[in-house]
């Protein structure tokens, strides 16, 4: 079901492609000016993105509902150890990950990771933060692509990693 | 849960901290205090067998089985 959704989504992104290239290059006679300053709008966006992923006063820009540009993936999860002990475990755990941690907010208890970019991705931010419930400590994960209107699963596949990770370094 | 672990029993008994005990033993203070508020999942032998070295102790002294706190739950 998952992967008939993605190549859904494929199908979809290439017949708009197409069907975007056809109708531009018909109306400008074959010139296709308006798609070259699409292209250039788009790629400057993405620079943008990428030179700002990495400071962390961009996490409500990259959180944003309304950034339809940025795939977001967010969970909740709950670990039944104190919130200040559960926050220097998970930076431990990200510590000894693929992940490089950028900030880490002892007073508001959040931490900002950014995966590296590479051939199979853009790279991806990820925005931690804890709170306390009942002795028990709430994790709220959310994974932000950089400049992605579609997830293919890496975010989801990515969380269930760290999330083993972090049961893992629990066998001590 | 119904096993309970003494470790802080036993680092006032043999007068070490915590952070000299993860010295000791290479194991970092956050496992350590996880382990030692019982909040870890397991506990492998090696380590066991280090906090066993460090603190001179049986893994007895460290680990204690509770049927008040499995009613408990």
């Amino acid at each position: 079901m998952k992967y008939t959704k993605h190549i859904l989504v494929a199908f979809s992104i290439l017949l708009f492609s197409f069907l975007f290239s056809y109708l531009v290059r018909s109306y400008n006679n074959g010139i296709n000016s308006f798609g070259l300053i699409l292209a250039i709008c788009l790629f400057s966006f993405f620079i943008f993105n990428l030179i700002v992923r990495k400071i962390a006063w961009f996490k409500p820009y990259f959180t944003s509902k309304y950034n339809f540009f940025s795939t977001k993936y967010r969970t909740k999860i709950e670990f039944d150890i104190p919130k200040d002990l559960m926050f220097k475990k998970v930076i431990e755990v990200i510590e000894n990950s693929k992940f490089k941690i950028q900030l880490v907010n002892e007073d508001m208890f959040e931490v900002f990771a950014i995966s590296p970019m590479s051939f199979k991705s853009w790279g991806e931010n990820i925005y931690i933060d804890f709170q306390e419930d009942d002795g028990k400590t709430i994790m709220n994960f959310c994974s932000a692509t950089i400049s992605q209107i579609y997830s293919w699963g890496k975010n989801e596949q990515n969380y269930d990693q760290l999330v083993q990770n972090i049961e893992e370094s629990l066998i001590i | 849960m119904p096993i309970i672990v003494n470790l802080d029993v036993m680092l006032a008994k043999r007068k070490i901290q915590l952070k000299e005990l993860s010295e000791r033993v290479g194991i970092s203070t956050v496992n350590l205090s996880i382990l030692k508020q019982s909040k870890g999942k397991a506990i492998r032998f090696s380590t066991l067998e280090a906090i066993c070295s460090a603190l001179d102790c049986q893994p007895g002294d460290l680990l204690e089985y509770s049927e008040s706190e499995k009613s408990f739950k």
